[in-house]
């Protein structure tokens, strides 16, 4: 899986270095090549023709062109200048989003200009070695039975440029904005949106579409992620991994919005569905909303822990992959979390046996475990990892440590299970 | 035009039904969504505080409710659905709980459903996805329970409907239980099919529907036929208000945040010929008892706006 932090509100495209110090400082190898940040959706509503736009700065002093009407070659060559950039501090651009629209937008004649903007995005890519571009759906001025016919050839006008281009395009879900209030848009129906994607491959004759789930926008419309992620499957290339408050459009870190101690993102549904589908695409970090409200003296602290939140996501979505490549394991803890993985993994992952600090359960059993003294896994043979099944997982990796164990120490969580222990729901 | 219908609850009193049916047919109503759940309310089952209202035999509770029924017919009102208590199940609570709920709460509520004449009776789904690990493990529980329901509404001749629901993570309402209305489609004809009657429908609930963002037109169409009642009332998006449809907006515009465009343009397309039934008890709570009516026969002058436009 492919962790990518999307720019926005880290760095701005004329003054980046600063921003691209630290996001490699705090260990981030890929950023998303926003090139929605070159022509944003605010510039794409209000600039209706360079005439216009010339009139209106009469007099204003400010006299640099908007990115959408200089020519061609100079918006490439102020594209290949930030990726000269990326690359020279060795940040990775595997994905790209092209330009759009805001979800409220007044513009109806969005086709023919997000066209010829998603065709130059395709070169671009191209260019930049990017794997993936991100073009949403159209929908603006368009009537529920159009959007398909709209869609079906917008994207195939788009297939040339990203074979070329060797490209994959991947349609994301949409809100609608119905007069303030966000509902659910184009695409987010999984069902259909999995039939669009499956259509256009087939049209193409090769997989050239693959959908990007916004997770942002299945939470604001409430969406069940593990159905929305089940549903379309192996179709999932990249997830935009954001936080918000379920009523309004943000992009957070994930687990800043909080309500009473709890999270406001169903973070459980997601993991679960892209566990489910064995998820291993491109996973974009996309917090623009904190990364402006944090100070440019914190930012480089963010960074960290919001790196430190990607490879979280990707440990809890891999979860079992790191189970599989160890043989021979044994758990540290004979409470709740072993007993959830027992009930979750152990018949497939099965350990040798738990162990515990609490003397009066050696001996035991635990959940088909036998429970042993700590002591025991100094006479682990060299391959057996030691998984922690306790929430004091540093304070207990330092005990072993100091125990002179060898073995690797790894940490098991149960905060997103496939599923919790209903046996006891039932109050048995 | 649509017959227009209105819940019970702050308007029927047990004391004197008459009075309450008397002021709902005066509003403009000619159908009632009889509030069974108020007998028993759900705070209070959650807490396992079961009262005993439901103990009695059910001669005894038939006898309770003769005057509700004998009240609405003289009012010219029909009892078109009924609102069974809930939760029928409580993750958590002891076997004797949940026995309770099922074998007693909902069986007698089948049984007086078809006391009073009503042909539907509205359930909730079990809350379960978040414990037994997906959608589809926690409708098994469900469809236990409908199972279990579905030989007395062959018999009674009823037709329970399953209604779209919504679950709270950290204070943002998100999907829960009959939110996909593919599924519950296919969920429906399935069960219908096993038991050679329509033993089972669709409740569509605007308000928590407008919670998670669902498309209105979209979801009803894909019900079709198998929407049998409905519970309309509105939101703010945000938190389950059950308040007079159109009274949020969210923009300059102050136009409603509501899709009720979406909402009648559904009910047209798919020909929906049965009760517009408003879910909005907390209105007459919130207005002071004063203006008691005249908040009714506004309600039911928005239910005939609803039945004129679904018309044309």
């Amino acid at each position: 899986m492919n962790i990518i932090c999307a720019p926005s509100g880290i760095m701005g495209i004329v003054h980046p270095a600063q921003g691209i110090q630290d996001m490699t400082k705090a260990g981030f190898e890929n950023i998303l090549l926003d090139l929605s940040s070159f022509c944003p959706p605010g510039d794409l509503e209000t600039l209706e023709s360079l005439e216009k736009w010339r009139e209106k700065q009469k007099g204003t002093g400010k006299a640099r062109l908007p990115f959408l009407f200089m020519p061609s070659n100079e918006r490439c060559a102020a594209v290949a200048a930030l990726l000269s950039r990326y690359h020279a501090a060795g940040l990775h651009t595997p994905a790209a989003r092209a330009p759009w629209l805001w979800p409220d937008t007044k513009r109806t004649d969005q086709s023919g200009l997000l066209l010829s903007l998603t065709q130059e995005s395709l070169l671009l890519c191209g260019e930049a070695g990017c794997e993936t571009l991100i073009v949403k759906p159209l929908f603006s001025g368009l009537l529920r039975e159009e959007e398909w016919a709209a869609n079906r050839e917008f994207y195939l006008s788009l297939l040339p440029a990203a074979r070329e281009n060797h490209v994959t395009i991947l349609l994301e879900n949409q809100c609608r904005d119905h007069d303030g209030h966000l509902i659910r848009g184009i695409c987010s129906d999984s069902g259909e949106a999995a039939a669009w994607v499956d259509w256009l491959n087939e049209e193409a004759g090769e997989e050239r579409f693959g959908f990007c789930m916004n997770v942002g926008t299945c939470s604001l419309c409430g969406q069940n992620m593990q159905d929305f992620a089940r549903t379309l499957g192996s179709r999932i290339k990249a997830v935009i991994l954001r936080d918000g408050n379920g009523q309004k459009e943000m992009s957070a870190l994930p687990f800043t919005c909080t309500s009473h101690g709890q999270p406001q993102t169903d973070w459980l549904s997601l993991i679960r569905g892209l566990r489910e589908i064995g998820f291993d695409g491109q996973l974009i970090l996309d917090f623009v909303d904190t990364a402006k409200a944090f100070s440019p003296l914190l930012r480089p602290q963010l960074l960290q822990l919001a790196q430190a939140t990607a490879e979280y996501f990707r440990w809890q979505i891999e979860m079992e992959n790191v189970l599989r490549q160890h043989r021979r394991i044994v758990l540290f803890g004979a409470g709740n979390m072993c007993r959830n993985y027992m009930k979750c993994y152990g018949e497939k992952y099965p350990p040798m046996f738990t162990c515990d600090n609490n003397e009066r359960l050696w001996g035991t059993e635990f959940c088909g475990l036998t429970v042993r003294p700590p002591e025991s896994l100094k006479e682990l043979p060299k391959d057996c990892v030691i998984f922690i099944c306790n929430i004091y997982y540093r304070e207990i990796e330092k005990q072993l440590k100091s125990m002179g164990i060898q073995n690797r120490i790894a940490f098991f969580n149960d905060e997103y299970m496939p599923s919790f222990y209903y046996d006891r729901l039932e109050g048995r | 035009m649509l017959q227009i219908g209105v819940q019970t609850k702050n308007v029927v009193e047990d004391a004197c039904p008459e009075e309450g049916f008397a002021l709902l047919k005066c509003a403009g109503f000619s159908c009632v969504d009889f509030s069974l759940n108020g007998y028993l309310v759900n705070k209070e089952i959650y807490q396992s505080q079961i009262n005993t209202f439901f103990d009695r035999p059910i001669r005894e509770l038939e006898t309770f409710f003769a005057p509700h029924k004998k009240a609405a017919q003289a009012a010219g009102i029909a009892i078109n659905q009924m609102h069974m208590p809930y939760p029928n199940y409580v993750p958590g609570g002891s076997r004797e709980l949940n026995d309770y709920l099922r074998d007693v709460v909902a069986s007698k509520s089948m049984e007086l459903c078809a006391f009073l004449g009503c042909p539907y009776i509205v359930v909730h789904g079990f809350k379960l996805a978040r414990f037994l690990g997906s959608e589809e493990r926690e409708w098994e529980q469900t469809e236990r329970f409908l199972e279990f329901l579905a030989p007395m509404a062959r018999e009674m001749g009823i037709t329970v409907c399953i209604e779209n629901l919504y679950d709270g993570i950290g204070g943002h309402m998100v999907e829960g239980p009959c939110c996909n209305a593919q599924k519950s489609a296919i969920r429906i004809d399935r069960l219908n099919e096993k038991y050679h009657a329509e033993i089972l429908g669709f409740c569509f609930d605007t308000g928590h529907a407008n919670l998670v963002g669902l498309d209105f037109e979209r979801f009803l169409t894909t019900l079709g036929p198998r929407l049998k009642v409905l519970h309309i009332h509105d939101n703010d998006g945000v938190s389950d208000l059950h308040q007079i449809p159109f009274t949020f907006t969210k923009t300059r515009d102050n136009r409603p945040s509501t899709d009720w465009e979406g909402f009648v343009q559904g009910l047209r397309r798919i020909r929906y010929d049965g009760v517009l039934s408003f879910e909005t008890a907390p209105v007459l709570s919130a207005f002071p008892d004063a203006m008691k009516q005249k908040t009714l026969v506004f309600l039911a002058e928005i239910g005939s706006y609803f039945s004129r436009e679904i018309g044309r």
